[in-house]
């Protein structure tokens, strides 16, 4: 078990800068994602961390030891590949007990810890099979158990189950989460899917053209963005952005935009001090309220274009003058398209960033 | 999963083809196995029988091809009289040593091709192969001068040497494309499993045994069959069955029985390593060619 720090970490690849200057402390024992669409540097960064790739610039400290310079084997950690990388010619057992086997271990302790580990991920049957004799689910339990049969400083995991089908998937976020939390060991986890670093990490890093967007939990990520393209990113569906002129009548200042006028709260309104011209607005499908009766408040107006019935909830677009918005809503809603309808906004819960560099006022 | 039929229909033209085909092979068997045949029925004959042959026409007689006394006195006469047990070993040595050297240097070097980015690589791969690329005999006066500087004219070392230098550069070419069909992340999991970069390297190795199986059929084919080779660089020394069963022909005598022998001794093995070996070797030579 150890601390991951990052300091100023740059990953080249002749001119291009893949990863841009990093820092990220990682206390002992937390589950790390690095969140990202691809090419954003985070496979790069995972790849850094376990010795496969220099690091160009910058230092990778485990504790406080340098780790830069040290080859795979010597940095003690487990790692879980995207496509699993199990030994096609290897039975699970001997897939599981090479890092063991490479440590120079004796058998009966070799054996003694693949058949817990097989027991605890459930694959005690499948000892004897051959990879290609797996099923995906199984393939990547596997792989699993080929990290967690020793116990490293550190766990990679890179898109371990982008590979399985939707319902497998879900299954196997509780599992992961739930198997760190037993071990305690310190996580790296990557991936492209915003709901398996939501939903299992303890700090999410969201990374976006090889730079470091927003370290937080996932709590703060989602609730408070530190600027439109997390915003953006994270959360399914995606935040609305609507660009709106700041307006000032008497002391109040409000966002105009052609369907509506609405006031910002004194707190908001002092972050947006100075600030003139136009902002990017942005609000959560699940921050706005649909009804296809005016509402007493100052609403938008606007009309349904289509919807959508998720089961327990219902998506709702509405067509604006000049974009779109998704509404998180009730399945019951009787709205059909082409009627007027009335949105009110929690603004607890809206944004606004700067229309430029995309920056969050709130 | 769709079925792997190929659905045909009858016209008169796959038919004719049918019919074209099956006396196309016909005629290619005939071709290609008569004289094996004769190779081996002369081996057991004595000299007079062999040389008796039907008037040209006479399709009734060719039951004088069939019609001998089989004799085993030529195969005694090569390994009692001529020593063609020691021929054989040495053409067993030669081909079998620089098979081995051939794999391990180019197995090792097709990994480095396959893995290493470096300054130069398409130039180098290039290089490698293009000395395939020049004939044998115009390269073979330079070699014997070398060999002969060298001291190794007429010494099995000096005959491996001399083939390996021509079937690495075919190993390389050969296990590069297996190697590059082997994951990065199956050798990248071993090194985090705690092995080093050459452990690493033998543990992908049985995901190429394909390759090195199919390498290791074609550089033996090629050693033990070659005569140029053999009959320079190993003259004297290193004698070869290729050479041996050469040096049966005199110009005042021409051992018809025993060269007759010699070609049964000397095709024999290759047939049998060619069986045991036969499924081993297509899948080696496509899986190569074929990603997953």
């Amino acid at each position: 078990m150890a601390r991951v720090t990052f300091r100023n970490v740059w990953k080249k690849y002749g001119d291009f800068a893949a990863v841009k200057d990093l820092n990220i402390d990682c206390p002992d024992g937390t589950f790390l994602s690095i969140l990202g669409p691809s090419g954003c540097g985070k496979s790069s960064t995972m790849r850094m961390v376990a010795g496969l790739e220099h690091i160009s610039a910058g230092d990778i400290l485990f504790d406080d030891k340098r780790i830069n310079d040290l080859a795979p084997k010597d940095r003690d950690v487990a790692m879980v590949f995207e496509n699993y990388a199990l030994y096609p010619h290897k039975s699970v057992f001997e897939n599981m007990a090479n890092p063991l086997k490479l440590r120079g271990q004796d058998t009966g302790r070799i054996k003694d810890r693949v058949t817990q580990a097989a027991q605890l991920l459930e694959i005690g049957h499948l000892l004897e099979r051959r990879p290609q004799e797996l099923s995906g689910g199984q393939k990547q339990r596997v792989a699993i158990g080929r990290a967690i049969v020793r116990e490293p400083k550190l766990f990679l995991f890179d898109e371990p189950i982008a590979h399985l089908d939707a319902k497998l998937r879900a299954h196997m976020r509780g599992e992961i989460k739930h198997m760190q939390r037993t071990l305690g060991t310190t996580m790296v986890y990557v991936t492209h899917d915003q709901l398996e670093a939501m939903s299992m990490a303890d700090q999410i890093a969201v990374m976006h053209e090889g730079e470091l967007q927003q370290l937080g939990s996932p709590r703060e990520v989602y609730n408070k963005p530190v600027n439109a393209w997390v915003a953006g990113f994270v959360g399914e569906p995606a935040m609305n952005f609507l660009t709106c002129e700041l307006s000032r009548e008497a002391d109040r200042l409000s966002l105009s935009h052609p369907n509506f006028s609405l006031a910002l709260k004194p707190d908001q309104a002092g972050c947006l001090n100075g600030t003139t011209g136009t902002v990017r607005m942005g609000v959560r499908p699940d921050a706005l309220a649909i009804s296809m009766t005016r509402p007493a408040e100052p609403v938008i107006t606007g009309e349904v274009f289509v919807t959508e019935l998720l089961g327990g909830d219902m998506i709702v677009e509405v067509q604006l003058a000049d974009a779109r918005i998704r509404v998180k809503t009730a399945p019951e809603f009787a709205g059909s398209p082409g009627e007027a309808c009335y949105l009110s906004v929690n603004r607890d819960k809206w944004h606004a960033f700067d229309t430029g560099t995309g920056r969050a006022y709130f | 999963m769709a079925s792997r039929d190929v659905v045909q229909y009858e016209t008169p033209l796959t038919r004719g083809f049918r019919w074209f085909s099956g006396v196309f092979i016909a005629l290619y068997l005939v071709w290609t196995l008569l004289p094996i045949l004769v190779m081996f029925v002369s081996s057991f004959k004595d000299l007079l029988e062999a040389f008796k042959i039907p008037a040209v026409g006479d399709w009734s007689g060719v039951g004088v091809f069939f019609d001998f006394t089989p004799t085993l006195k030529h195969y005694r006469d090569l390994f009692v009289n001529l020593d063609f047990s020691r021929y054989m070993a040495n053409s067993l040595v030669a081909a079998g040593g620089s098979a081995v050297i051939s794999v391990i240097l180019g197995s090792m070097a097709a990994y480095s091709l396959s893995r290493i980015d470096f300054r130069g690589k398409s130039d180098l791969f290039f290089w490698i192969i293009s000395t395939r690329m020049a004939p044998v005999v115009a390269v073979m006066v330079p070699l014997y001068a070398i060999f002969r500087s060298l001291d190794l004219v007429g010494t099995l070392p000096g005959l491996i040497l001399a083939y390996t230098t021509f079937n690495l550069p075919f190993a390389i070419w050969i296990l590069k494309g297996f190697f590059d069909n082997v994951p990065y992340a199956i050798e990248e999991a071993q090194m985090v499993d705690g092995a080093t970069r050459f452990q690493a390297f033998v543990a992908i190795l049985p995901l190429v045994a394909p390759g090195i199986g199919a390498f290791i059929v074609l550089c033996i084919l090629f050693a033990w069959n070659d005569f140029l080779f053999a009959a320079i660089i190993g003259s004297g020394g290193a004698k070869t069955l290729p050479v041996a069963t050469r040096e049966l022909v005199q110009p005042q005598n021409i051992q018809w029985g025993s060269i007759m022998a010699a070609g049964v001794v000397t095709t024999l093995p290759m047939m049998l390593l060619g069986l045991v070996i036969r499924r081993y070797l297509v899948t080696g030579l496509t899986m190569g060619a074929v990603k997953e």
